[in-house]
């Protein structure tokens, strides 16, 4: 290593970040040469200079933090606007232009909106297949309230359509200023689960959504009716697009969504962590500092503490946060019987359904022979002509083997 | 905060955390408001891009590849902010003794008039320097990062580093000898 590859790495041993063999390295040529020496005093004083000139107040000006949180909460285009208007050398001109496009994206795309939402308003009534269709927004805010908006889909009718989209925007309107954790359920009644089944879950595919559990009662008894329960979940956005397509695999008996109000929680939730994170940085740097043995295993006991509540907390606040984000949905299908059996009770009905088992049972054998039957003459072809086969072999080699001892005949 | 708290935050951060955001940058943002400080010169323009380095770690922080250390990451930003900043303009050296205030509390007055003038002396010494030469100055010195870190920050092979740092080093002692003359 030359002189000058030593003068290289002097600034990064002065600052402590050189690996062992650099280090080893630079300390070889340090003791044989006085000037790598001088030269590393020299840098020493001139790191100490340069970090006393950089000497600033600890904490960051929390206006520039705030103005950052500012922007992060702002939608992405507004945000990407400013960040042009800043430097942009046309100045003036181009925010006015820029506002007023911004104003005639925003009210277009408020308008249409209103008229995507009115259509699907009027689609909504028409459809006579929903009898029942709820939605209860909980609030778990103090003081606790209740509110409760319920729409009577199967009312035909101009009265109910009207009524329909005021009610319907102000609900959205609350969805929008609040954050809701919403949980729907359908009852559908269907012919054949087993299709139905194989619907929804390309439905909850399709709308990016997983099956949490699925319990599907498939009897083997004929009288018994086949039924099956599935729990979703979907990203909120596509709740009712979902419940929609989900109702059209059958006929709805019931549908309900239930919005739980939980903002307050997740902002209490972000408050306390902040909190908890800030002292977890306050103990940290209590630690870095050092001191007498007793007061370092305190601050390691108190700092494990704090570590402990903002894991049980954040957990928590990712399950609220996602809750808000995903919906779930809980599915009942109910195979469609036009006739079910009645069940009866008693003394007489257990004879009765003897008798009735017996009957089934000698009916059940006779058809099983039956098909025996028909199964053993649908297949008598084969073993016949595997026999046919077999008897003329048997034949030939008979004559070969004559031949062969009696060769003048 | 060690490297494996700042990941943590950074996947926080990915996932649309503000509480993270915010911890993050209370432990990081006063060194990477110096750092870009120090580089551009301008407290203001300092100012919109220490909050553009916060809003675009935001945006950026699902594309931390893991690749390095969160900070030196970090850093990165804020380097490629500021040099592209003082690309598009001119920043108007100001003093930073005048940036920061009197910081000569708790000593006697020749002290602080001396110390006044060491602190002038340099930072004439700095002003005269290429922006790379006193990022390396920072990034080595103030900040106390390695070498591999620095080149993955300003983005350069790591024997330019060296070779920038020992000149970066000459030429700050060369201009504190000029301006030693000079006052």
């Amino acid at each position: 290593m030359t002189k000058h590859d030593v003068a290289e790495l002097l600034p990064f041993y002065a600052n402590g970040t050189l690996d062992a063999a650099e280090r080893a390295r630079v300390e070889t040529e340090l003791a044989t040469c006085p000037a790598c020496a001088a030269e590393l005093r020299e840098l020493e004083g001139l790191a100490a200079s340069l970090r006393a000139h950089a000497a600033t107040p600890d904490e960051l000006p929390p206006h520039i933090l705030d103005a950052a949180l500012a922007r992060i909460a702002a939608p992405l285009p507004a945000t990407v606007a400013v960040t042009r208007l800043r430097t942009a050398w046309w100045g003036v001109p181009a925010r006015y232009a820029t506002a007023a496009a911004l104003v005639v994206a925003v009210g277009a795309a408020a308008a249409a909106a209103y008229h995507a939402h009115e259509a699907e308003v009027t689609r909504a009534g028409d459809d006579g297949a929903r009898q029942i269709a709820s939605t209860t927004i909980v609030r778990n805010a103090a003081p606790p309230m209740r509110v409760t908006a319920s729409k009577a889909l199967n009312t035909p009718g101009g009265s109910a359509a009207a009524a329909a989209p005021a009610d319907s925007l102000r609900t959205e309107a609350t969805v929008a200023k609040h954050r809701l954790a919403r949980k729907a359920h359908v009852d559908l009644l269907v012919r054949d689960v087993e299709a139905s089944l194989k619907s929804v879950q390309a439905t909850v595919r399709g709308a990016g959504g997983d099956i949490v559990s699925l319990a599907d009662t498939n009897p083997r008894s004929t009288e018994a009716i086949h039924e099956a329960k599935l729990d979703i979940e979907v990203p909120a956005d596509r709740l009712e697009s979902t419940l929609d397509r989900i109702g059209t695999a059958g006929t709805v008996q019931n549908r309900s969504i239930e919005a739980e109000d939980v903002d307050a929680t997740i902002v209490d939730e972000e408050a306390r962590l902040r909190n908890l994170r800030r002292e977890e940085t306050d103990l940290r740097t209590l630690m870095d500092k050092g001191g007498k043995v007793s007061d370092i295993l305190e601050v390691q006991q108190n700092l494990s503490e704090v570590r402990g509540q903002i894991e049980q907390l954040d957990a928590q606040h990712k399950n609220d946060v996602h809750r808000v984000a995903t919906s779930t949905i809980s599915v009942q299908i109910t195979e469609d019987r036009p006739n079910p059996t009645p069940v009866k009770s008693g003394p007489g009905a257990r004879i009765d359904g003897a008798w009735h088992s017996g009957v089934n049972a000698l009916v059940d054998t006779v058809t099983a022979l039956l098909a025996t039957l028909v199964w053993c003459i649908a297949y008598a072809p084969i073993p016949l002509v595997l026999a046919g086969i077999t008897y003329a072999a048997i034949r030939y080699s008979g004559r070969v083997r004559r031949a062969v001892r009696h060769p003048s005949s | 905060m060690n490297d494996a708290d700042d990941r943590a935050l950074l996947e926080q951060i990915a996932a649309r955390d503000r509480v993270a955001f915010e911890t993050f940058f209370r432990a990081h943002g006063t060194a990477i408001h110096r750092f870009v400080r120090d580089l551009v010169r301008d407290n203001g323009l300092a100012e919109e891009l220490t909050s553009d380095v916060m809003v675009e770690v935001w945006r950026s922080a699902g594309k931390f590849g893991g690749r390095s250390r969160a900070r030196t990451w970090v850093f990165g930003i804020a380097h490629h902010k500021a040099i592209d900043a003082l690309r598009k303009r001119r920043a108007t050296l100001v003093p930073l003794d005048d940036l920061l205030g009197a910081a000569s509390e708790g000593i006697g007055p020749e002290e602080a008039a001396l110390r006044a003038d060491d602190r002038r002396r340099l930072d004439e010494a700095l002003a005269s320097l290429s922006a790379d030469h006193r990022a390396v100055l920072e990034l080595t010195y103030v900040e106390g990062f390695s070498q591999k870190d620095i080149a993955e920050i300003v983005d350069c092979p790591l024997a330019t580093v060296k070779t920038r740092a020992f000149y970066a080093k000459q030429r700050l002692r060369d201009a504190l000898e000029t301006a030693e003359k000079h006052g």
